[in-house]
C-alpha cells in the first residue's frame, strides 16, 4: 500500500449562498483545490462527488456527471457518493483507497450541500429522506425526535442535566468565533441555548446545526504526486468504515454506537496510535448529545464521563484534547453531504500550521469522524502531519 | 408517495405484522428480506403483541408539513410484551399524563394523508392501557 496525502484545499465559506447555485459551490471549491496546487483538471484521474440531498432539494441526481462536465473533466472516472452526514467521509476513503493501491495516482474530491433554499420543512423530510422511506415516513417520527430518546437516555443513565450536555454547543461556537469559513463565527451563552426553542423535547434549536449551503475540495495523492506539487501536504494515515443497526428499534442499547467504537478502534489500529496521542479531532454533532457520546465512543474519555471531560476545558483549543476546533457542525456548519471533506479541509489547516486563531499547537496527528443517521455508517478517518 | 406503496405496507400499518427468522426465531418489526443475524431468508409472517411499555418519549415540536394540526405530538419507543421494539407516536394522552415506562397498547389512527389520490391512510400508534 502507498502513502497517500491530501496535496492540496479549496472550500467556501459556510453560509446561505443565495447567489450561489450547486454547480457554483462546487466549482468555486474544486477550481480554488486545483488552482492552489498549480494543477489543470486534465491532470486528475478521478473525481469523487459526496452529497446528501440534491436529489431530494434540487430535483439533481446523477451528480457527478453534471459536476465534471461543469469542470471540463472529460478523461477520467466521477462517482456520486450518497450516504447523508457520511458522504465526505466515504469520498475520501474512496480516493485514499484508490491512490493506496495504486489504481489513481491523484484524484479530487469535493463535498457539496445546498440546503438554504428549501423551507424548513423540505428541510426536515431532506434529513428523513435518509432513513427507510418505506415505514417511516409519515409516521410523525422526525429524526429530531429519534435524537431527543438518545438525549433522554443519556441524560438518565449518567445522570447529567441538560445544561452539562447543551455545554458541546457553547464550546463549538466559541471555536467558530474566530474561523472566517463558519456560518455563525460568533459565541453563544449557556443561557442563550437553554432559551432556544424546543424542537422536540428536550433538544433546544440552539443544540442542532441549521440548514446551510457549502462545497470543500481536497487533493488527494501520492506523496510522489504531492512532492511535484510543492505545497505542504498531510497524510491520510487510516480510514474506516463501519455499519450498525439502522433502525434505533432494532438497537439493544440507545446509547451503544457500536460501529463508531468499531471504526475508530480499526482505525487506531491502522494509524498505529492511541486516541491520547489525537492532538485534536472533529466530531460529528448533529446534536449535542452525539458530540458528547462521541468523545465516549472514540475512547477519549470512560463511558458517562463525555460530560466531564467537556466541563474540564480539555477540548477547548488550548486544552488538551481539542474538539471541533473549527466550530464543528454546530458553527461552522453542516452542510450534511460535504461535512467530512471540510472536516479533512481543517485537520489539513491544523496539520499544516495554517488555522491562523484556531491553530492547535503542536498538532501533529488528528481525527475526523462522519457518521449517518445516528451512527449507522461511520468514517473514521485520521490524518498526520507529514515532516 | 404512491398509493401501491402505501398499501404494500398494510400488513405493518394496520395489525402490526412483522417477520420472524425460521432459523433463529428473532421477530423483526418492520419485516426484513433476510436475518441479519444468521443470514436466513426463510422468514414468516409474525403478528406483533398489541400491548407494551412505554420505554422512552419525546414531545415533538419541529414537524413536518401535515402534521401542523396534530404538534406538539409524542413520539416514543415501545417494548412490546414479547420484547420486541417499535417505533411510534403515542396518542390520547395529555402531555403531563405521560411517563416512562407506563402501560400502552396499539390503535390504528389517521395520519396526514400524503397520497395524490387522496385516500385517507392510516398507521399504528400507541394509547395509554386504561385499567
Amino acid at each position: 500500500m502507498r502513502e497517500v496525502v491530501i496535496a492540496s484545499i479549496g472550500y467556501t465559506r459556510v453560509s446561505e449562498h443565495w447567489e450561489k447555485s450547486l454547480k457554483g459551490l462546487f466549482m468555486e471549491a474544486s477550481l480554488k483545490a486545483l488552482e492552489n496546487a498549480g494543477l489543470n483538471v486534465k491532470s486528475l484521474d478521478g473525481l469523487y462527488v459526496a452529497n446528501a440531498f440534491a436529489g431530494y432539494l434540487q430535483r439533481q441526481t446523477n451528480l457527478a456527471n453534471i459536476m465534471a462536465e461543469s469542470l471540463g473533466f472529460f478523461d477520467g472516472f466521477a462517482i456520486s457518493i450518497d450516504s447523508g452526514g457520511a458522504s465526505g467521509g466515504i469520498a475520501i476513503h474512496e480516493a485514499y483507497n484508490d491512490v493506496a493501491r495504486g489504481i489513481r495516482d491523484i484524484v479530487l474530491v469535493c463535498g457539496v450541500e445546498k440546503m438554504s433554499e428549501a423551507s424548513p420543512q423540505d428541510v426536515l423530510l431532506a434529513q428523513m429522506s435518509v432513513g427507510d422511506q418505506e415505514h417511516f415516513r409519515f409516521s410523525g417520527i422526525t429524526i429530531h425526535s429519534l435524537a431527543a430518546l438518545i438525549y433522554k437516555t443519556y441524560m438518565k443513565r449518567f445522570n447529567v442535566k441538560q445544561e452539562d450536555i447543551a455545554l458541546m454547543s457553547v464550546i463549538s461556537h466559541e471555536h467558530a468565533s474566530t474561523c472566517s469559513h463558519a456560518q455563525f463565527p460568533f459565541k453563544v451563552s449557556l443561557e442563550a441555548v437553554m432559551k432556544a426553542p424546543i424542537v422536540s423535547d428536550p433538544i433546544r434549536a440552539l443544540e442542532i446545526p441549521a440548514p446551510c449551503d457549502g462545497a470543500a475540495a481536497v487533493i488527494v495523492c501520492s506523496h510522489e504526486k504531492a512532492k511535484e506539487i510543492g505545497l505542504p501536504h498531510i497524510k491520510i494515515a487510516a480510514s474506516r468504515i463501519a455499519r450498525d443497526s439502522f433502525n434505533l428499534n432494532e438497537r439493544s442499547d440507545l446509547l451503544a454506537m457500536e460501529a463508531l467504537v468499531r471504526a475508530s478502534r480499526l482505525a487506531y489500529e491502522d494509524a498505529r496510535i492511541k486516541p491520547s496521542d489525537l492532538s485534536f479531532v472533529e466530531l460529528y454533532d448533529d446534536y449535542t448529545v452525539m458530540g458528547v457520546l462521541a468523545l465516549e465512543k472514540l475512547g477519549l474519555c470512560e463511558p458517562g464521563e463525555g460530560v466531564k471531560l467537556l466541563k474540564s476545558g480539555e477540548v477547548s483549543l488550548k486544552g488538551a484534547m481539542p474538539v471541533n476546533t473549527f466550530g464543528g457542525l454546530k458553527a461552522r456548519g453542516a452542510p450534511v453531504g460535504a461535512v467530512g471533506v471540510y472536516q479533512a479541509v481543517e485537520a489539513y489547516l491544523q496539520l499544516v500550521d495554517s488555522a491562523g486563531a484556531n491553530q492547535v499547537k503542536n498538532a501533529r496527528v488528528g481525527a475526523t469522524y462522519c457518521g449517518c443517521c445516528f451512527n449507522s455508517i461511520v468514517v473514521v478517518n485520521i490524518f498526520e502531519r507529514c515532516c | 408517495m404512491a398509493t401501491s406503496a402505501y398499501w404494500r405496507t398494510r400488513l405493518c400499518r394496520y395489525r402490526l405484522i412483522g417477520n420472524r427468522c425460521q432459523s433463529c426465531d428473532r421477530v423483526f418489526f418492520p419485516p426484513r428480506f433476510m436475518c441479519p443475524y444468521c443470514n436466513s431468508t426463510k422468514l414468516e409472517e409474525c403478528k406483533l403483541p398489541d400491548r407494551g411499555r412505554l420505554l422512552e418519549y419525546t414531545i415533538v415540536y419541529s414537524t413536518p408539513k401535515g402534521y401542523e394540526a396534530m404538534t406538539p405530538y409524542v413520539v416514543g419507543l415501545v417494548e412490546l410484551e414479547n420484547g420486541v421494539r417499535v417505533l411510534a407516536q403515542i396518542t390520547d394522552v395529555n402531555l403531563e399524563n405521560i411517563k416512562e415506562g407506563m402501560e400502552v397498547e396499539a390503535c390504528i389512527r389517521r395520519i396526514p394523508e400524503q397520497l395524490e389520490e387522496k385516500i385517507i391512510c392510516y398507521t399504528y400508534k400507541f394509547r395509554p392501557v386504561i385499567k
